[in-house]
This record gives structure tokens, C-alpha cells and sequence, in this order.
């Protein structure tokens, strides 16, 4: 009796310990990641100021990361801008208002949409791509060679990733904008006939640097997240093919989470400024 | 390696256009606020600028030619408001021309509306202060409205009313269109009024004929037959004079129209003025009747 009041106080004991030990190791995981996460980017701003600069690859990687990218990008933006001018027809209609139609898709794309999109793309395509990337060189062991070499794999990895992601971005965005407004001009004069001088008058006629420069500031962070976090996912990943599936997957959704994040930030700090 | 030039090239290309684009946008965004021409400035000082805002436009006879380059409160009742126009534009603008404020539609952003000025003025300067004109608060425009709508919904009521009354035969105007026993009345009262006349002639000739036979001894009779003819008559002549003057009233729009047409006591009286008339003629021909058959007229 004695004994199997003792076996059913310890199968109450067991599962409570067990759960704590669980929650205590993703509260530690997740600490750890963001501790990590911290010496990671501090080690990038370390190397990116200090010579020698990989230069060549850094091209490359400009290539690779920003030039390989427009097509898709450049179709994402046609069809936002397109789609966005479609939605908006109805409502404007209601109040009188299709003569709007440009101004208010253009302001949308500029301000918001453009940067936002292009920096899913971005993290879909440029995130995943370096993330399994660095996995799969860490998992043939290619970056333990490349220390061994004398290579300095930070460097020549990382620093040109990220750097490229940073400055291609804000150049893929112009170019979304502006096929976003081309889109937009094609679903104007699909129920209408606006000329393109008019639709591009219309546009800039309520625009301000306002709208511009803020929206552009911020897609240099976005770019910055993505390329940092998938090098992070991609150069700390467990050895084993399963780590570059779960580098690739997790560097997408992280840096898609980043770039909400950031954006949140940057509509504060703009309207603070604005205001 | 000539792949290498060959993407070294494309990366140009794409980097030298995504800048191009970017510059382009620049320009035309600078282009609309005058940051890359030559301009000028002038002020205008106003009590209420209606949500003005520092980038609005600034209209010359429709056209754009500036912006509200800032706006400041200069004391708790005006208002500064800094304009920057194109200097190409200088020349139409003359110095008693006149700046207000309008809206580019109801919910559209609102502009500043530059008058240019009598042609014979001199152009004015870089700095110089704008004559304004108060702008006109839509909430202003909007309870006047109202009031008028108020009073039009009020009319068009009681012009539904008065026709609904004339209609249904209601008031003098209604009974006088529709009431088709008021013209029998008026019908009748004639017929009674020439035949009574009639008699009374004949009655009135017979006694000049007989009078001095029969003088003294139907002169008691006579004269209670005509003092009995004399209310008769003193009757018709003020029920007649009581309908001249509800007639006169009528043709000349004496009272209220809405007493006219509303009050049904008007009618009433007109009714019991006929029903008296011709119930006076109606006895009145009784009585010459009588008289006719008395003995005391026998002969004549």
C-alpha cells in the first residue's frame, strides 16, 4: 500500500520537473540565441572596417544577391502595384475620388509597400539561400578548411553577405517602386484612360521627401537583418544535412520577423520626426 | 573570366539604373517644391488658415506655381503664412494682388489662391507682404444650408397642406373649386331675387292704381305690410352687403390666405349669409303673395 502511494507521488513529481527542465531550456535557448546573436553582429562590425577587403567577392556577391534578384523582384512589384490600383478602384469610387487613384497607390507603394514586400522576397530568396548556403559549407566542414587555409572565413563570408544584402536592397526597392508604378499606370488605364505623363504628374504631385527618405533609410536595415541573420543561421548550424534544412527555414522566418520589426520601429521614429 | 567582365558589366548596369531611378524621383519630387528653381517669397498674414499646411500649393489662375513653405502663429488671432513661388512667375503678380484660401475639393488638400492684381499696379517684390482674404469655413456654408433646406422642407409642408386642403374642398378657395352646391345657392338666391323683384312691381303698381280709393281704410294694413317690407328688405340689403364685403375681401386679398384657405368658420358664415338671403326672399315672397290675396288690396 505504503509503496504504491510512493510510486504515484513520484509519477506527480516526475512530470512537473520535466516540464520545468523544458521551459527552463527554451527561456535559456532563447537567451542564448539573443547573446549569440549579439557577439555575432558585434564581430561583423569588428571585421568590416578592418583590412583586408575581399573586394572580388563582394562583387560577386553584389551580383549574385542583388542582380539575380531582380527579375523576381521586379514581377512582385508589377503585380503589388497592379493589384494594389485594382483594390483601391471600388472604394475610391465610392467617394468620388478615382482622380486619386495614382497618388494614393504611389504613396502606398513608396511609403510602405515597396520596402516591405521587396524584403519578404528578399529574406524568401537571399535569406534561405545564404542560410542553407553556410550550412552546407559548415556541414563539409569547407569553412574549418578555409580557417586552416589562413582564409579568414568571417570575412570573406559574412562580411561581403551582409554587406551586399545591405546595399542591394535599397537598389531593388527603387527598382520595385518603380515597376510598382508602371503596374499601377496598367491597372489605371484598364478601367480608365490615364496617359502617362498625366499618371506620373499626378504622382509626383503629392509626394515629399518625406515619403521617400524614410521609406528608403529603412530598407538598408531590412537588407542588414536579412543578410546578418541568414549568415547567423547558415554559420552557427548543427553539423548534419538536417541543420541545413532547419538553417535555410529558420533564417527566413527570423528575418522575416526582423523585418515587421524593424518596420514597426521605423513608422515611429518617422512619425516622431514628422510630427 | 569574360564571364566574370561580362556579370561585372550587367552588375553596373543594374546598380547605375536602380541610382538613376532613385535620382529621377529626387528630381521630380524637388521639382513640384521649387528645390531646383529659382523662386521668391512673399507673406500674408490671415486670421484663420482652415488646415493650410507648410507643401501645399500655392494657385495662380488655376495653375500651380508654389508652396506654402511654412506657417506660424503670430499672435492668438493671425496667422503667417510663408509662400514660395517660381521667380518666373513674378511678373504677373502685382503688389495689390490678393492671397485666399480654397480647398482643391471637399475632401481634397486646401490651396492658397493668389489674385494677380490690376494690371496698372507694379509687380511685387521678393519679401513683400500679400493683402489676404478671410477664407469661408465650410461649417459656415454648411449651417447655412441647413437653415435653408430647414425653411424649404417648412414651405414645401405647408404648401402640401394647403393643397391637400383644396382638395379634400376645405376652407373658402376649397369649397368655392370643389363644392359644387355653393354655385346652386348662388343659382337659387338670383332666381329668388328676380321673381321677388317682379312681384313687388306688380305689387307696387297695383297700389298706385287703388291707393286713393281705398286710402283710409287700408292705411293701417298698408303700412304694416310696409314696415313688414322694409325689414324685408332692410334684411336683403345687409345680407346683400354682408356678401359685397366677403366678396370685396375676397378680390382684394384682405386677411390672412391661411385663414382663407383654413378656416372653415368662413365658409360656415358664407352658408348661413345664403341661407338667411334666401330664406328672406323665400318670406318675402310669401308676404307680397299675402298681400296680393288680402282683401284689404282687393280692387287694386
Amino acid at each position: 500500500m505504503e509503496q504504491s502511494q510512493n510510486q504515484h507521488h513520484e509519477a506527480e513529481i516526475i512530470p512537473e520537473a520535466f516540464s520545468r527542465t523544458i521551459s527552463d531550456s527554451l527561456i535559456n535557448k532563447f537567451f542564448l540565441e539573443i547573446s549569440s546573436l549579439t557577439i555575432f553582429t558585434l564581430r561583423f562590425f569588428k571585421e568590416v572596417f578592418k583590412p583586408p577587403y575581399e573586394f572580388s567577392e563582394l562583387i560577386k556577391q553584389f551580383f549574385l544577391i542583388g542582380y539575380k534578384s531582380l527579375p523576381l523582384v521586379g514581377i512582385t512589384g508589377f503585380i503589388i502595384g497592379l493589384v494594389l490600383t485594382i483594390q483601391s478602384r471600388p472604394t475610391l469610387e465610392k467617394f468620388g475620388a478615382v482622380s486619386w487613384l495614382p497618388t494614393m497607390v504611389a504613396v502606398s507603394i513608396i511609403r510602405e509597400i515597396g520596402p516591405v514586400i521587396t524584403a519578404l522576397i528578399y529574406a524568401g530568396k537571399v535569406g534561405s539561400g545564404i542560410g542553407a548556403e553556410l550550412a552546407s559549407m559548415n556541414v563539409s566542414e569547407q569553412i574549418d578548411a578555409m580557417q586552416v587555409s589562413g582564409t579568414n572565413p568571417f570575412k570573406y563570408l559574412i562580411v561581403t553577405r551582409v554587406v551586399s544584402t545591405t546595399l542591394m536592397l535599397p537598389v531593388l526597392v527603387v527598382f520595385a517602386d518603380a515597376v510598382g508604378l508602371f503596374g499601377s499606370l496598367v491597372g489605371v488605364n484598364l478601367r480608365g484612360d490615364v496617359s502617362g505623363h498625366l499618371f506620373f504628374s499626378q504622382v509626383f504631385q503629392n509626394l515629399e521627401y518625406n515619403d521617400l527618405f524614410p521609406a528608403f533609410i529603412k530598407t538598408f536595415f531590412f537588407g542588414f537583418a536579412v543578410g546578418l541573420i541568414g549568415c547567423y543561421k547558415g554559420f552557427n548550424s548543427n553539423t548534419g544535412t538536417e541543420g541545413v534544412g532547419k538553417a535555410a527555414n529558420s533564417a527566413v522566418v527570423f528575418s522575416s520577423l526582423m523585418v515587421f520589426l524593424i518596420d514597426v520601429v521605423a513608422v515611429q521614429i518617422t512619425s516622431l520626426f514628422q510630427n | 573570366m569574360k564571364k566574370d567582365t561580362g556579370n561585372k558589366i550587367r552588375m553596373g548596369i543594374f546598380i547605375s539604373l536602380g541610382i538613376a531611378l532613385f535620382l529621377v524621383g529626387i528630381y521630380f519630387i524637388g521639382e513640384r517644391q521649387q528645390i531646383f528653381r529659382s523662386t521668391f517669397r512673399v507673406s500674408g498674414v490671415f486670421k484663420d488658415v482652415g488646415g493650410l499646411q507648410a507643401g501645399n500649393n500655392v494657385r495662380l489662375l488655376g495653375v500651380n506655381v508654389g508652396t506654402i513653405d511654412n506657417i506660424s502663429l503670430l499672435s492668438d488671432t493671425s496667422v503667417k503664412v510663408e509662400i514660395v513661388i517660381d521667380e518666373s512667375i513674378r511678373k504677373f503678380i502685382k503688389k495689390n494682388a490678393f492671397a485666399s484660401i480654397g480647398s482643391e475639393g471637399l475632401i481634397g488638400n486646401k490651396v492658397l489662391i493668389i489674385n494677380p492684381g490690376t494690371g496698372d499696379e507694379v509687380g511685387i517684390e521678393n519679401i513683400d507682404i500679400i493683402q489676404t482674404v478671410q477664407p469661408i469655413n465650410l461649417e459656415d456654408i454648411l449651417i447655412s444650408l441647413k437653415t435653408t433646406s430647414d425653411n424649404a422642407a417648412h414651405i414645401t409642408s405647408d404648401l402640401s397642406n394647403i393643397a391637400a386642403n383644396i382638395q379634400s374642398g376645405k376652407g373658402t378657395i376649397g369649397r368655392l373649386l370643389m363644392d359644387t352646391s355653393m354655385s346652386q345657392n348662388i343659382d337659387s338666391i338670383f332666381v329668388n331675387l328676380q321673381e321677388g323683384s317682379a312681384e313687388f312691381n306688380n305689387l307696387i303698381n297695383n297700389a298706385k292704381n287703388g291707393f286713393s280709393k281705398n286710402l283710409d281704410s287700408t292705411l293701417v294694413s298698408l303700412e304694416d305690410i310696409l314696415i313688414s317690407l322694409k325689414t324685408t328688405s332692410d334684411n336683403a340689403f345687409h345680407i346683400t352687403s354682408e356678401l359685397s364685403n366677403i366678396t370685396d375681401n375676397i378680390q382684394s386679398g384682405k386677411g390672412t390666405i391661411g385663414r382663407l384657405l383654413i378656416d372653415p368658420s368662413m365658409a360656415q358664415n358664407l352658408d348661413s349669409i345664403l341661407v338667411n338671403l334666401h330664406e328672406g326672399l323665400t318670406s318675402f315672397k310669401i308676404l307680397t303673395k299675402e298681400a296680393k290675396n288680402s282683401w284689404l288690396l282687393w280692387g287694386f
